[in-house]
């Protein structure tokens, strides 16, 4: 029994062992390799490649199945994290500051004479500065705009869309350019509005999510029921956009993938809020053909737009922290900047890059002639709204609340009353179990909870 | 060979797997019941303290673990479907049919498979407006003569109970077929051929001809015998089936959630599980989370000591 066992053990031992050298080797030419951990967009690689040559002695790789917050956060605690991650908002950078992940660059940025306050849009900064310190840098930047297929447009016969036109003008173009079929299942809708985007026409309308220090939410406002039932109308009393049961149906008519930018390349939307980085798919070939303008929303109360963007944040545990913060430079360089503007992958967070005429007027792309639309949109940013008393990503009620809007199961002002008192009751009760925030409640607001 | 050495060669043997036990079930099932008591927080900048049964108190006054335990408990209602079709497919398997083989091997296929190739697939058959399964419903719907749309399916907040949406109790409005129905006759589907009905085909095999063929020659009717003879036969396997059924149910509902509907709508087929992931891994409240893991654990364990109280009682071993 005994040589039974131990026969057993050494097969095991030497199959262990044969598997451990059939393992193909890491081929980095003797460079030191760093990780980073983001999208894998398609031109990504040209910026990584861009790097790898400007700093021969080391060879970046991504790695585009760990982006996710949490667990670049366990991997990280766990000490087998990546070098470099990606972070998208404010909230996420204030998640991986407290869990110690994101590295403090601020004195190494300091040593080398390198003020990024004064270099870039001024929406940025929140997105990669804390309490005064500096956590990362972006990777790329940028707000929404309103594309438009001018296909569609020019085969239905309806005018382009001006600037300065209202939103009685957009509602009644889009109602022109929506098209249904004999049995009234949707073919075209004349707009794509992104439910999600809500929270920034709450911010046009003159409405808040939150109080400006973040300790109550105030999503039932007059102003903020206002552009939610804007945005709950569009599907539902004027039909110009798809609700969720006319998306699912445009998903499955056609096509790879889903989503307004495929809708707009493929004439199924004929309007569609999004970003500048749409063009990463608008101008591959799939979309040969494709003709598109861009134009701001119509102006409301508050001439403001949320800005967003990819940061890119070092791994304080990392052992290569020092070489991978030669990639933050990197984010900051001309080469870089020049090669991202010229991408379209949002824009660059730098402003001297994009103040330029190649930013404007693109030798390539002559037929972009909307890029001072971006131009002046990111000036008028704002960042998305937190409250730093809901922890993580803690806003399940307002979600909620949201979902039976969008799916036309409860009314406007009801729902949003629900969501600020729900929300509200969360942040109490936050406060109440955590020293930490009922320190900067009292701090905020003068008094306990 | 001595009794002690033959206890120590059996345990070696025993060794990797009790290690892997150890450090990758045991290890963490410990730490998470101690964590429940816990204020742990990943992105928290207090350090770690015990709470004592802050966490338990605050779940049980928090609305969303009592909807999502509502709907945990909802989905459990498609078991006694499950078994039956089950049972019923395991005795057409059992009979003595030509290409018995192929029908068996085609009805498991579905076992195999990946779940979540399967869920995306049932994703478009839900589609309201293009999917194959509203086409046929209108269809028929459309021979009788009436004129009505076929459900929304996974877009859907309705329920064959009327349960409301945003707190735990009944809603008229909400009668009709919605999301939790959808995931439940998907539920029926995958688990018809599946493992359960090879659990009761070789059940099947075990009951003794000779009381079969006994209650046959006194004239007992097809049902009768099967009433009277093979599903009293059958009990112990029906009572695992239901025991396992119930752990797998009430721990369930994190794929669908995750592949289909992102625990919407609306929060309506968010189950435990998928709340406790949620709780844990996106909004990093890991003793929070932990604390609703444990009283999961404690319900499965009363369902489960309950149903070997009362469930056993009709079981012929």
């Amino acid at each position: 029994m005994r040589a039974l066992f131990v026969a057993c053990f050494a097969v095991l031992v030497v199959l262990s062992l044969v598997a451990w050298q059939l393992v193909p080797p890491i081929d980095d030419q003797g460079k030191t390799r760093l990780v980073w951990s983001t999208d894998p967009n398609p031109v990504r690689q040209a910026q990584v490649d861009l790097f790898n040559k400007l700093n021969p002695d080391l060879h970046l790789v991504i790695d585009p199945n760990n982006t996710d917050q949490q667990k670049v956060i366990v991997q990280s605690q766990g000490g087998v994290g990546p070098d470099l991650f990606d972070c998208y908002a404010t909230e996420q950078l204030e998640a991986f500051v407290l869990t110690g992940i994101a590295w403090d660059v601020t004195d190494e940025l300091v040593s080398r004479d390198i003020n990024v306050q004064s270099m870039v849009w001024p929406v940025t900064l929140s997105s990669f500065i804390y309490h005064d310190r500096v956590y990362g840098f972006p990777r790329n930047f940028g707000t929404n705009a309103l594309w438009y297929n001018k296909n569609v447009f020019d085969e239905a016969g309806v005018p382009y869309p001006k600037e300065g036109w209202t939103w009685d003008d957009l509602i009644e173009t889009a109602k022109k350019l929506t098209k249904r079929d004999k049995t009234g299942r949707p073919v075209r809708f004349g707009l794509y509005w992104d439910f999600n985007t809500t929270a920034e026409l709450i911010l046009q309308f003159g409405g808040r999510q939150f109080t400006p220090d973040g300790t109550k939410c105030i999503i039932d406002s007059p102003e903020a029921a206002e552009a939610v039932q804007l945005s709950r109308d569009l599907m539902y009393k004027h039909k110009v956009a798809p609700s969720p049961v006319d998306e699912a149906a445009l998903t499955t008519q056609g096509g790879w993938g889903s989503g307004g930018m495929t809708w707009l390349m493929k004439g199924q939307v004929a309007m569609a809020y999004g970003g500048r980085w749409w063009l990463n798919l608008m101008r591959s070939e799939t979309a040969k053909g494709l003709r598109l303008g861009c134009i701001p929303l119509p102006k409301s109360k508050v001439d403001t737009v949320i800005g967003y963007g990819g940061i890119t944040c070092i791994n304080r545990h990392s052992p290569r922290r020092g070489k991978a913060l030669r990639f933050l430079l990197f984010l900051m360089s001309k080469p870089y900047n020049e090669l991202l503007n010229d991408q379209a992958d949002g824009m660059s967070a730098i402003r001297e890059y994009c103040l330029t005429e190649r930013f404007l007027h693109n030798p390539e792309h002559p037929e972009e002639d909307y890029n001072h639309v971006w131009l002046s949109l990111i000036q008028i940013a704002q960042p998305a709204e937190i409250s730093p008393f809901l922890r993580g990503n803690e806003m399940a009620p307002l979600r909620n609340q949201l979902d039976l809007i969008k799916g036309n199961l409860k009314p406007v002002k009801q729902a949003l009353r629900d969501a600020a008192r729900d929300t509200n009751e969360r942040i109490l009760r936050n406060v109440r179990t955590s020293p930490r925030l009922r320190d900067l409640y009292e701090e905020l607001t003068g008094r306990r909870p | 060979m001595s009794r002690g050495r033959n206890l120590g060669i059996g345990l070696a043997f025993l060794l990797p797997n009790l290690l892997g036990f150890a450090v990758f079930t045991a290890g963490p099932v410990a730490f998470a019941f101690g964590a429940g008591f816990t204020n742990w927080d990943l992105q928290s900048t207090e350090g770690l303290r015990f709470v004592g049964l802050e966490n338990f108190a605050n779940m049980f006054t928090d609305n969303q673990f009592w909807l999502y335990l509502v709907n945990t408990v909802y989905f459990l209602l498609g078991m006694p479907l499950a078994i039956a079709g089950s049972l019923g497919v395991a005795l057409l398997l059992n009979a003595n049919i030509r290409g018995l083989v192929a029908y068996r091997t085609l009805l498991y296929i579905p076992s195999v498979t990946s779940g979540v190739a399967i869920m995306i697939l049932w994703k478009v058959l839900y589609n309201p407006t293009f999917g194959p399964i509203n086409r046929f419903i209108e269809g028929l719907l459309g021979l009788l003569g009436i004129d009505a749309k076929g459900p929304d399916w996974l877009l859907s907040t309705n329920n064959l109970l009327a349960l409301g949406v945003e707190k735990v109790g009944f809603v008229p409005a909400q009668f009709g077929l919605g999301a939790r129905e959808a995931i439940i006759i998907m539920g029926i589907w995958a688990a018809v051929g599946g493992g359960n009905t090879l659990l009761y085909l070789a059940a099947l095999g075990n009951v003794p001809a000779e009381l079969t063929e006994a209650a046959e020659l006194d004239g007992a009717s097809k049902w009768n015998v099967f009433k009277h003879v093979t599903w009293p036969q059958l009990a112990p396997t029906t009572f695992f089936i239901v025991v396992m059924g119930f752990i797998g149910g009430l721990q369930g509902g994190f794929e669908q959630a995750r592949i289909m509907t992102g625990g919407g709508p609306a929060g309506t087929t968010t189950t435990l599980a998928y709340y406790i992931y949620n709780k844990a891994f996106v909004e990093y409240q890991m003793g929070y989370a932990s604390a609703v893991s444990l009283v999961l654990f404690l319900m499965i364990l009363a369902v489960t000591l309950v149903n070997w109280k009362f469930g056993n009682k009709e079981v012929n071993y």
